[in-house]
């Protein structure tokens, strides 16, 4: 039997490896290689889809020895929460690879650096070890770090570092919340964290507070948020979509894998504050979004709003005991995840492609752009309209069973869903003033989208809408794992 | 099944060969409305066979997708089929010379679907689903003429209202969810009882009054006119405003009285409103857009009185008259460039064929009888006559009557009186649709007996109180239409009658102007917080600074001094050496003390 895991985590940066030992490959073959591997581990992925999950527990777990002294292992597996971001990650990044295929400026570089994100993530999302988990989520801060650094555009150095230093001081109390459940139970093994729950009580507590803090600032949630719209600003199209699109997943996931599955009864007692935040955030991020003018930063707030349901989601998995709506909760919780990941990816990918082609992101300079490059402005209108959750596209059945779930147990938490109506107002504006109205004649010249662009979205598009009109696709696998959970 | 299957996927599948063929869209999309409408017709025989069709598709676990065929699913899905083919019909003519016509028809058939969906839905998601892709579908084809000035806010004025009011039907379905614990509607509807079917009710209401432009949500309708003129006929008279209206009734049964209060006082508000509205108007579309929020009103009025039934009958006899009413005005529009009343004076003589229709589906709107529209009005009274609350309906009813009168009396006035400038072409395939229409409108209602025999319900019967009333309140309506001028008949009231009766400068002030605000509001945080974590920043490398100041001068001095006093001093060095390795020791110590504190602490936290 293949260890099909640990093959689609580490193909990424074998190739990385392999293109930093043969440093004078021309830029074509340096792309060449990137979309292969990220291609392969796509592909991987796609076999451990077919591989699928099981209920209560982890699936295709492959396991090594490692510091037997501590009992730390090099432990992999997926289930019904973990299996969906790996496929989202896989995805996003051959589309990444594809589209940063233009790239003339130090590839090889830039290529090494994505694959390495690429690793570092899949491995966040797989590890069954707290100590390799903590490695995989500390080496994406590096990797992210030098993609806006070296790529971003002009402030790109205080923003990186801004990112660097908030997710770093941020990722510290979560080592301590390992140590304390490392301490509970003598091994860092997460399926018997998981199944133990070696924390109780005050301890208990603690470690969930310090989990809470972290997961906030990677989520991110208000008002330890700042530095996600500053990145975004600064940071290359490519280095956006996997921030928004698979790294702010980092946080949902450790909310629900580590905060509730480990200290389920603290989280219990501390829900209703944690729900506080969702709500706040979800309302918050909707408000900030439409004081921009930037399209980049609009979108990048609305990450902030969309991200706040998933807390909402969580919180209230966490607040019931009855495991019907917990289980709608999180399946909301967890498809919002990857609906997110595919909506927000897309904009950013177009917001980018109007970039490289207007060099601007003001609002205010366009104008009727839909009748010169309509292949753009209809996948804009489409992916905005996913984002402001229309039905029959990827966002609606996860806030639907979200803003369900919520009523059910919080009725006063439903007053997030005004949201919806902000994002819906800000998305019109937006295409109001970039796509619609009388043609600016400084864009009559415009090119519409090429076929590598085509390439990209496209797929994306597609996905939008199978997610919202079948979602069953994902939910019967995310549904396996959320009505088994047990504590 | 096979037809409930044929009425949804026919303009679906329509609109995708349209979308991907973009070839001869004019076809396509009659062949998929004429099959839409076969699958219609033969669904409403199978349920008055006494089958009840369904169909299920795999949505969320425990909520799948739910569409069902009873009486009352298929005789509104026959009225949308049949409108939609008519218009269709007629849009061949009217688009000829669009150069966007894939689009055009490619977006009215996912829009004929939605609508299916909307009327056939057996649970909450499928109904909210479809109910806002209609929302979505009329948002791109109000906005069909993008480029144009004023059609993008016109567009995005309509989607944002809908859907403001739109959360009222999500929370009302959650509620109901919530309390059946399935979403099937059917379920929902009698597992409802007390205060949670009072509040259900109640947010139903609001997403009803945003769809069907009720007061105070009914300004977007109006300005919704902007788009072509089919799209006017078919989702701002016949379909997408009935959603509210649809909604309403199919959910009569669970409201209860309050709610049932609240939907009448609501109708018969706007009925009056819109219709003061109407009669001031001075654009021909405005004024029928206005005449469409005042006769859902009515529909509402007949449900608040609890009779559903009359408000079903209203709603198909105003399905068939209106879109006739809007397929001439289109007509008259292309004459003569516009439909300001100005404009279009005289343009019914021009015409005598189109005129005839329109005035035809004019006077059936007015309530003259044999014609449908008198036969449902009058149910509508007679039901605000037998209603608890009838001293508050019957006025405003009655007012309506005579108001719906006046507005339509005043338009035929306008297009017969002016001079005839123009030599009109033959327009065949607009005439044909208008025509089935128009008879559609003219005798509509000798199946209004059958159908509340499928439906099993009878209407209360009023002697010939209601009758007499209405028709006394349509006469003295036309005739004042059609001699008195508005201005003088409305005196005060007309000024602000053309401004949409704005109160508080309208929704800019009570809804956009806030948000707007908040989100200033928010930004200012924003840069505060910003600032706050870069302040922090600064503070620290300030102390990064500072101690790579007291490294240099003070640290790297210091070794430099020491290297230079350890050459000079030789052999003494020895013992500062040994101070190093103290320094060392008591490091590791202090380590090993709080790993071992820790350790030992563990039991009183595990």
């Amino acid at each position: 039997m293949l260890p099909l895991l640990s093959i689609t985590t580490f193909l990424p940066i074998a190739a990385g490896l392999l293109l930093m030992l043969r440093p004078g490959l021309s830029t074509k073959s340096v792309h060449t290689l990137s979309i292969g591997a990220t291609g392969a581990t796509f592909l991987l992925s796609l076999a451990i889809w077919a591989g699928g999950v099981v209920p209560g527990g982890f699936a295709q777990v492959e396991e090594l020895a490692w510091i037997p002294a501590v009992n730390a292992a090099y432990r992999l597996g997926v289930d019904g929460l973990s299996l969906p971001l790996v496929l989202l990650t896989t995805l996003l990044f051959f589309l990444s690879a594809i589209y940063s295929a233009r790239l003339k400026d130090r590839p090889s570089t830039f290529v090494v650096l994505m694959l390495m994100l690429e690793t570092a993530s899949l491995g966040t999302f797989m590890a069954l070890d707290a100590l390799l988990f903590y490695v995989f989520f500390e080496v994406s801060l590096v990797g992210m770090y030098f993609m806006i650094a070296g790529y971003g555009h002009e402030d790109r150095q205080r923003a990186a570092l801004m990112f660097f230093l908030y997710t770093l001081l941020g990722s510290l109390p979560l080592l301590l919340a390992i140590l304390g459940l490392y301490l509970g139970s003598g091994t860092f093994d997460m399926r018997v964290w998981i199944e133990t729950q070696p924390l109780t009580g005050f301890a208990a507590m603690l470690a969930l507070i310090a989990m809470l803090f972290t997961f906030a600032v990677k989520i991110p949630s208000f008002p330890v948020h700042t530095w996600l719209p500053a990145a975004h600003v600064q940071a290359p199209t490519v280095g956006s979509v996997i921030l928004a699109g698979v790294m702010l997943k980092f946080g949902t996931y450790g909310l629900v894998r580590f905060a509730l599955q480990m200290t389920p009864e603290a989280f219990a007692k501390a829900g209703v504050v944690v729900l506080a935040f969702g709500v706040l955030g979800a309302i918050y991020g909707a408000f900030a979004a439409l004081a921009q003018t930037d399209l980049k930063k609009m979108v990048a707030y609305t990450s902030v709003n969309h991200m706040g349901y998933i807390v909402m989601g969580v919180a209230v998995a966490a607040l019931t005991v009855d495991p019907k709506i917990r289980a709608v909760a999180l399946d909301g919780a967890t498809l919002q995840m990857i609906s997110h990941g595919l909506v927000t990816g897309a904009l950013f990918f177009l917001v980018g492609m109007l970039q490289d082609r207007a060099h601007s992101r003001e609002m205010g300079d366009f104008g009727g752009l839909l009748g010169g490059v309509p292949w753009l402005g209809w996948a804009f209108i489409l992916s905005a309209f996913a984002s402001l959750g229309l039905p029959g596209l990827a966002h609606f059945p996860a806030e639907f069973q979200i803003f369900l779930a919520t009523l059910q147990i919080q009725p006063w938490a439903i007053i997030a869903i005004l949201a919806i109506v902000v994002t819906a107002g800000l998305y019109l504006r937006s295409i109001a003033q970039v796509f619609l109205g009388e043609p600016n004649k400084k864009w009559a010249s415009m090119p519409d989208l090429d076929r590598g662009e085509m390439l990209v979205i496209v797929p994306l598009v597609l996905l939008i809408i199978l997610i919202g009109i079948a979602p069953s696709t994902l939910i019967d696998m995310i549904h396996t794992t959320m009505a088994s959970l047990s504590f | 099944m096979t037809q409930l299957t044929l009425t949804l996927l026919a303009p679906l599948l329509a609109a995708l060969v349209i979308f991907i063929g973009r070839r001869m869209p004019e076809i396509f999309a009659l062949i998929g409305v004429v099959l839409g409408l076969v699958g219609a017709v033969g669904q409403l025989f199978g349920v008055v066979d006494g089958q009840t069709a369904t169909a299920v598709l795999p949505f969320l676990p425990d909520m799948p997708i739910l569409l069902i065929a009873t009486p009352l699913t298929a005789i509104l899905s026959l009225v949308v089929a049949t409108v939609a083919t008519f218009v269709v019909l007629y849009a061949v003519g009217y688009m000829r010379h669009d150069s966007q016509r894939v689009r055009f028809f490619g977006t009215l058939l996912l829009f004929v679907t939605a609508m299916q969906g909307l009327v056939l839905s057996g649970d909450w998601i499928t109904l909210l689903g479809a109910w806002e892709l209609i929302g979505f579908a009329s948002y791109l084809l109000i906005g069909f003429w993008h480029d144009r000035a004023g059609v993008a806010a016109a567009a995005t004025r309509a989607f944002l209202y809908t859907r403001s009011a739109d959360l009222g039907l999500y929370v009302g379905a959650f509620v109901l969810i919530g309390v059946a614990g399935t979403s099937e509607i059917s379920v929902t509807l009698t597992a409802a009882t007390g205060t949670p079917a009072l509040i259900a009710g109640l947010l139903l209401l609001v997403a009803a009054m945003g769809k069907s432009a009720q007061v105070p949500l009914q300004d977007w309708l109006q300005r919704a006119m902007a788009g072509p003129t089919p799209v006017s006929a078919l989702l701002h008279s016949a379909t997408l405003v009935a959603a509210g209206a649809i909604l309403l009734i199919r959910t009569a049964p669970m409201l209860p009285n309050g709610a049932l209060i609240a939907i009448g006082i609501v109708g018969g508000i706007t009925a009056v409103i819109t219709g003061l509205i109407a009669l001031a108007e001075k654009d021909l579309k405005r004024l029928l857009a206005a005449s469409t929020s005042s006769q859902y009103g009515l529909m509402l009025v007949a449900i608040g009185a609890g009779v559903p039934i009359a408000a079903l009958l209203h709603l198909i006899a105003h399905a068939a008259i209106k879109s006739s009413l809007f397929l001439g005005a289109g007509v008259f529009q292309h004459d003569r460039d516009g439909t300001d009343m100005d404009a279009l004076a005289g343009a019914g003589r021009a015409r005598p064929g189109i005129f005839a229709g329109f005035a035809l589906s004019a006077l059936a709107l007015a309530g003259i009888p044999p014609l449908a529209g008198f036969f449902s009005k009058d149910a509508v009274i007679a039901a605000a006559l037998a209603s608890p609350a009838a001293a508050w309906l019957v006025p405003l009813t009655l007012a309506a009557t005579v108001l719906t009168g006046a507005y339509m009396g005043r338009a035929l006035h306008v297009l017969w009186a002016g001079d005839v400038i123009e030599k009109p072409k033959p327009v065949p395939f607009m005439a044909a649709g208008l025509g089935v229409l128009v008879a559609l409108a003219a005798v509509l209602a000798v199946g209004f007996g059958p159908l509340e025999h499928l439906l099993d319900v009878e209407l209360p019967t009023a002697g010939f109180l209601a009758p007499a009333l209405g028709l006394t309140a349509a006469l003295s309506g036309l005739a004042l239409g059609w001699w008195v001028e508005p201005q003088r008949l409305m005196g005060p009231l007309y000024g602000w009658a053309q401004r949409g009766f704005v109160l508080f400068g309208g929704m800019e002030t009570v809804m956009a102007r806030p948000a707007l605000a908040i989100a200033a509001a928010c930004e200012h945080l924003e840069r505060w917080l910003y600032n706050l974590v870069l302040g922090f920043g600064r503070i620290n490398i300030s102390l990064g600074w500072l101690a790579r100041k007291i490294d240099i001068n003070g640290i790297d001095g210091f070794i430099f001094g020491f290297v230079r006093k350890t050459i000079a001093t030789g052999g003494r060095a020895r013992k500062l050496q040994s101070g190093f390795i103290h320094r060392e020791m008591a490091l590791a110590v202090i380590g090993m003390a709080v790993i071992v504190a820790v350790l030992l602490a563990a039991p009183l936290y595990s």
